[in-house]
């Protein structure tokens, strides 16, 4: 053993865990985010599956034969489905029949099925038959494509009781009410990760890396005393205060340009990869934000990251140096954190009023909802995140021009126990 | 006349601590006054007080006329204040702090320029303000930052422990600046301080701060003859009891 090791581990250990700054954030914080995800993961996937478990599948029959027949029979064993004789998928969008049967998707079986089918089984192996998925993109969470790709598991299975690859699948997407034929919906799905992975990570980091570097902006002067030094010189104290946010808003600004130019690219090149044909408007489509969108969205990542930034700022004066400013920022993480994962996996829409309502109030979550409501071009939702956060930071920064300009800028400390206070520092 | 500072039955209190107690005194223009007294008897919290950076919970304190509370702005404008312990931006050169700081006093860019020169030569660091004050040493930072306090010449300047972290070489030079810019450009300074040598050499007057009060004052030479001591650090301890 080390001579000194373990005197020196239990004082380090007594240290770090007296220090609440680092207890909460470091222990006690996952101990409550990992669960409230977990719940957020469960309650994705049950609803994804409820959702699956409610609606009916439509099966458009256009085959007159004996084994559509059996096909629908074998079907109905495992789910609720609703049969149409003799009807086009347009047809069935046309008259919106997927609505009034409460359906996400439906699967045709065309003419000649049973004619292919029995000359399959009658020794012509070369001859197969099709069936046609048709599902509806919705762009909702990452659990949002369950339904189409269960489909082709059971004509798997029905392949499996009766030949091997007798029935061969064909996917197409509706997209706003288009048939996209042969477009799968998996290959839209690496879209669909896109838009409710990528841009909810970059902003849950964005915003965290910014408000640890603006947190140490006041936290370093206090640290090194040039707080005092500045306090006390012939400048405005609003002046101080406005100098330190314009700079972070300058790099806010510079971050959100960078992450839409990023952000715009991915969805470039991965929408490049879907076979839709060239001269269809990915805008109009609902796959990608149009300028105004990007704009929208821009407007709403940069005052979000103004509202994270002036808070690390007010937080900071509550702190005497670097490392407890970046402790205290740390509360505000599960803000972050909580919001981003959940709509990751969840249609805000979909949940209760009350988690609604929470959610809306933070204001880092503004620029996730906008990040999938400029795709639909529900801008007015976008504008009312933009309005409330920009609201939100009109109040913090008063708060903190009230910080500014007394001594609390100096003296004011978060209090975590009661206990007999120290006195002023000579 | 017009006093320096005119200090009238101050109090702050920090929650159920009482950091000055009816503290009274004042200081002359032109003159040195030291504030001595054991940690936490309550000079750092006059000397914050007189810079604008916490208020009096109630008394008085007046910088040359001007209200420390209502004309805190004022009062900013006549004073420099040197903090203990107190360091530069770890990432500006030692010039650019400098320049900086000299910013918020002189408008025009030859003004500046005559300023900070005049500091860079106060500063004895020659070459190394091209360096980034991360890379100074406690003593250099000192030198950076009382160079930065006198530049301005101001009215009043506030140093608590001026020569701490310095060697005895650059304390004496330093003292000897402070004494020379008295002279020069007719400047108080209150100074609080450790070192009884110090304040000796440099202070007109001085006084011992306990308990937020001032126990006593006067010339250095009165206080020692009072007190039949040698030297003030007898002084002290005479009066706190330690001797």
């Amino acid at each position: 053993m080390l001579k000194g090791f373990t005197t020196i581990l239990l004082k380090e250990l007594k240290e770090l865990v007296r220090d609440p700054k680092i207890l909460v954030p470091m222990i006690i914080l996952p101990l409550i985010i990992f669960p409230v995800l977990s719940l957020v993961m469960g309650y994705a996937v049950n609803s994804a599956e409820e959702q699956m478990q409610k609606s009916n599948l439509l099966i458009l029959n256009n085959d007159n034969g004996e084994w559509d027949q059996t096909f629908i029979d074998y079907l109905n064993q495992i789910m609720n489905i609703q049969v149409l004789n003799n009807i086009s998928p347009q047809q069935v969008i046309d008259q919106n029949l997927l609505a009034n049967y409460n359906s996400t998707q439906f699967m045709e079986i065309p003419a000649g099925f049973s004619q292919n089918m029995t000359r399959h089984l009658n020794g012509e192996s070369n001859i197969t038959t099709s069936i046609n998925i048709y599902g509806v993109f919705q762009g909702g969470g990452i659990f949002s494509d369950l339904g189409s790709s269960g489909l082709v598991v059971y004509v798997n299975a029905f392949n499996r009781a009766i030949a091997p690859d007798i029935v061969l699948t064909t996917q197409s997407t509706i997209i706003n009410d288009q048939v996209q034929e042969g477009v799968d919906p998996s290959t839209l799905s690496v879209l669909m990760m896109s838009q409710s992975l990528a841009l909810p990570l970059t902003v849950m980091i964005m915003i965290i890396y910014s408000m640890q570097i603006a947190a140490t902006s006041v936290a370093m002067e206090k640290e090194e005393k040039t707080l005092e030094t500045l306090l006390t010189s012939p400048v405005d104290r609003f002046a101080i205060l406005m100098g330190k946010v314009s700079s972070t808003v300058i790099v806010a600004g510079i971050a959100a340009v960078t992450s839409l130019i990023g952000y715009s690219f991915m969805m470039k090149s991965v929408t490049m990869g879907i076979p839709i044909a060239g001269d269809i408007d990915l805008v109009t489509l609902g796959l990608v934000p149009s300028t105004f969108g990007y704009i929208m969205l821009g407007i709403s990542l940069f005052v979000t990251l103004l509202s994270a930034l002036a808070l690390a700022v007010v937080m900071s004066t509550f702190s005497e140096n670097v490392r407890s400013a970046q402790a205290l920022v740390g509360y505000i993480y599960p803000l972050i954190f909580i919001p981003s994962m959940a709509l990751m996996y969840l249609d805000i829409n979909s949940l209760p009023m009350a988690i609604k309502t929470v959610l809306y109030a933070i204001p880092f979550t503004h620029p996730i909802i906008a990040s999938k409501a400029v795709i639909m071009g529900n801008y007015s939702i976008v504008a009312f995140g933009i309005i409330y956060v920009a609201i939100f930071t009109v109040i913090i920064m008063y708060f903190a021009s009230k910080l500014f300009s007394t001594e609390k800028i100096l003296t004011a400390k978060l209090m975590f126990k009661r206990g007999p206070k120290k006195k002023q520092k000579d | 006349m017009n006093l320096a500072v005119d200090a009238r039955s101050l109090v702050k209190q920090f929650g159920s601590v009482r950091a000055l107690d009816n503290l009274s005194f004042t200081v002359k223009p032109g003159e040195i006054y030291g504030l001595i007294g054991p940690n936490g008897a309550g000079k750092t919290t006059t000397l914050r007080t007189i810079c604008t950076l916490i208020l009096p919970s109630s008394g008085k304190l007046d910088v040359f006329g001007l209200d420390v509370v209502s004309q805190a702005a004022e009062v900013r404008k006549i004073l420099s204040y040197l903090p203990e312990e107190s360091g530069a931006y770890p990432n500006l050169t030692g010039y650019e702090y400098l320049e900086f700081m000299a910013k918020f006093n002189q408008k025009e860019g030859y003004d500046i320029k005559s300023m900070v020169n005049e500091a860079v030569e106060l500063s004895g660091l020659g070459d190394r303000l091209r360096d980034k004050a991360k890379t100074y040493s406690k003593g250099m930072k000192r030198r950076l930052l009382i160079a930065r306090a006198l530049m301005t010449h101001p009215k009043l300047a506030v140093l608590d422990e001026p020569a701490s972290g310095l060697d005895v070489l650059h304390a004496y030079r330093i003292r000897e600046i402070i004494k020379q810019y008295v002279k020069k450009y007719n400047i108080t300074v209150i100074l609080s301080s450790h070192n009884m040598l110090e304040v000796e050499y440099l202070c007109n007057r001085v006084s011992l701060v306990n308990e937020g009060k001032i126990v006593i004052e006067g010339e250095p030479k009165e206080l020692r003859a009072k007190y039949d001591s040698e030297n003030l650090e007898e002084v002290f301890a005479k009066v706190v009891g330690y001797a």
